[in-house]
């Protein structure tokens, strides 16, 4: 039972669903992230990425199903908000205040608040810190609201397609100032980012969960996903032998050979296939195509019902 | 929590203390004259009544509508500070920056909605200060305090209205999640709610007097009464208002014949149907709100509105609390 205390996951959901009227926003969400990992949450528009980080970070509550961020429930008290950071898509900041007026109410607003971390960053980008956010570019405000996150000294950091708005220099900053931030906490920082592209997330992430059609299709270690799932090439005949003992998530054909995404269960021991490394990218839209024809299928099993 | 408040709104409380400060200087220059002239007009007349009556206003021209200042500060609190406090957080998504920082929305809205009521209450009360000791000579010359209009720019009823004012412009933002459809209701929620309990409600927070008098003497309620209504009355219970334009038709038929002629709206044929009237059993009558229930009525006025606005303040925690951010 104390192992179970010591390191609890940062993050669990046990079927955690909301619905906005008649709209599942996210169905049945159950994931887990350990401690100290830089996370993907990876989907299309409207897979319900916002929805569970808005969850997570207590700004949304569930319909069913529960979560669990660092050993609690998210709720509206000061020791979970205080280590939890969340930034949303938008950026959000008061346009007229300036960075450090900023800075100020975070120092007023946070019990733990290290304002000479968002000075140093700042001053390290360059950022004006005396004038009002909405003149600065998309960029810098990125750059200004990241380091507010991160002066709040979160635990958990959830970040909501925070690359949208930025050009591929600024992308590369921010990824910089994630990275060495991560690097600092040694271990003590989760960290969550969505966004619909893996290649922005590829080089920092070694965690990933994949939504589509509000469903979580896949989730777990990077690494050890990558190991389990190979691409068959082989001839273009009967998949039955195969699926009956591999989970075959993709198939593609072309001319006369069919390319197979699968999950392996074991070694692949007929000599046709040739087995071939898989990448992240190739394994992501696999499970993007195919969580979207489900939810298509689930779509059209509705209409006919009603 | 406050020095947020204070940064959010130190512009706004900077040109409301300009504004509030030109008006009271207004009010002071003026209210000084009118109490000079008073004075003088007190020296004059020396204690007869009748030269009292004789004066001139008091008051002139545009400095007279002073009074409306009070009326419409509440409202314009209302749709300036109010609407906006929760709606334009949630418009600009400001409250997604505010609420991931570690105060909860609770003690957030607390400290916003607190400083603010305040602010209002305070504007209030010292518009309706100024006004009630600009109006000292008014009231003292025409016993007026009391009526509507009068009764609602003095005393402490003003500072009720700001905080309901404010309040339910809080609380229409927070349902609304907007600002504009909020200042809507609160400009027309606020105008509605105040006519409505004004004229309807206020006459009636404690039962009104009805004193009785022969109608060939005279009756006035003694001191700053709120006369509600005075008349003659008929034994069978038929009445007739002070203004006597509905009296042709219940007249009892003795006193047809002093109806006729032109001369009916004179004075002197008025006593002649007086004296009638009184004779075939009718009597005057005065239903008011007599001078002594001033205070317990700017209490229960003022009551009222403080209740509403918890009642909305009540309702915007509940939709902060649990409404997804």
């Amino acid at each position: 039972m104390s192992m179970a205390i010591e390191t609890p996951e940062a993050i669990e959901t046990h079927e955690l669903s909301k619905r906005y009227r008649r709209v599942s926003a996210l169905t049945e969400c159950t994931v887990t992230v350990p401690q100290g990992r830089v996370c993907a949450l990876v989907g299309p528009n409207g897979a319900g990425k916002t929805t569970l980080l808005r969850m997570l970070a207590g700004l949304a509550s569930p319909t069913s199903g529960t979560a669990s961020v660092l050993g609690g429930a998210p709720r509206q008290d000061p020791t979970f908000l205080s280590e939890v950071g969340f930034l949303a898509q938008e950026i959000p900041m008061y346009r007229r205040l300036s960075a450090e007026d900023h800075i100020r109410i975070g120092t007023h607003l946070n019990q733990r608040w290290d304002a000479s971390l968002a000075h140093t960053r700042l001053a390290e980008l360059r950022i004006p810190l005396d004038q009002p956010v909405g003149t600065l570019s998309g960029g810098q405000r990125a750059q200004v609201a990241l380091a507010l996150t991160l002066a709040k000294r979160p635990r958990l950091l959830l970040l909501d397609e925070p690359f949208a708005a930025l050009d591929p220099l600024a992308r590369q900053n921010f990824l910089a100032t994630l990275t060495s931030a991560v690097t600092d906490a040694a271990g003590r920082l989760t960290l969550v980012l969505s966004s619909h592209l893996v290649t922005d997330l590829e080089r920092v992430c070694d965690h990933i969960i994949l939504l589509a059609g509000s469903r979580v299709q896949i989730y777990g270690d990077i690494a050890a996903l990558l190991t389990e799932h190979k691409v068959l090439v082989g001839p273009d005949r009967d998949t039955v032998p195969i699926g009956q003992t591999h989970r075959v998530v993709h198939t593609m054909a072309t001319g006369g050979r069919s390319t197979r995404l699968v999950r392996l269960d074991g070694p692949v021991t007929d000599p046709a296939y040739q087995a071939e490394d898989v990448t992240l990218e190739e394994l992501v839209l696999a499970y993007m195509g195919a969580g979207e024809a489900s939810a298509a299928k689930h779509l059209t099993t509705v209409g006919e019902e009603s | 929590m406050t020095w947020l408040v204070w940064r959010q709104y130190r512009a706004h409380g900077a040109i409301a203390s300009v504004l509030l400060a030109a008006a009271a200087a207004v009010i002071l220059v003026d209210g000084f004259q009118i109490a000079s002239r008073w004075h003088s007009i007190l020296v004059t007349c020396a204690g007869n009544s009748a030269c009292l009556g004789q004066q001139g206003p008091l008051v002139n021209g545009v400095v007279s509508d002073l009074p409306y200042l009070s009326l419409i500060l509440p409202v314009v609190l209302g749709m300036l500070w109010g609407a906006p406090l929760v709606a334009h957080e949630l418009e600009t998504r400001t409250s997604d920056f505010v609420w991931a920082q570690s105060v909860t929305r609770t003690r957030w809205l607390a400290v916003k909605t607190g400083w603010l009521l305040l602010a209002a209450g305070m504007c209030g009360g010292v518009l309706a200060a100024l006004t009630t000791w600009w109006s000292g000579p008014i009231n003292a010359l025409s016993a007026s305090a009391f009526d509507p209009g009068q009764f609602d720019t003095q005393g402490i009823v003003p500072i009720g209205y700001a905080v309901f004012a404010m309040a339910l412009g809080i609380a229409a933002g927070t349902v609304a999640r907007r600002t504009l459809p909020a200042i809507a209701v609160v400009l027309g929620g606020f105008i509605a709610l105040r006519l409505l309990i004004a004229g309807v409600l206020r006459p009636h927070y404690i039962a009104a007097v009805t004193h009785y008098y022969s109608l060939t003497s005279s009756f006035s309620p003694p001191g700053q009464a709120w006369v509600l209504g005075q008349g003659a009355v008929s034994r069978t219970g038929v009445t007739v208002p002070q203004g006597w334009g509905s009296l042709g038709s219940v007249v009892p038929a003795a006193c047809q014949s002093l109806l006729a002629g032109p001369a009916t709206g004179k004075f002197g044929s008025m006593s002649a149907m007086f004296s009638c009237l009184q004779a075939h059993g009718w009597r005057g009558f005065a239903t008011y709100q007599p001078a002594y229930r001033y205070w317990p009525f700017q209490g229960i006025e003022t009551g009222i509105y403080v209740l509403l606005a918890a009642a909305l303040i009540a309702v915007t925690f509940a939709i902060v609390r649990r409404r997804d951010a």
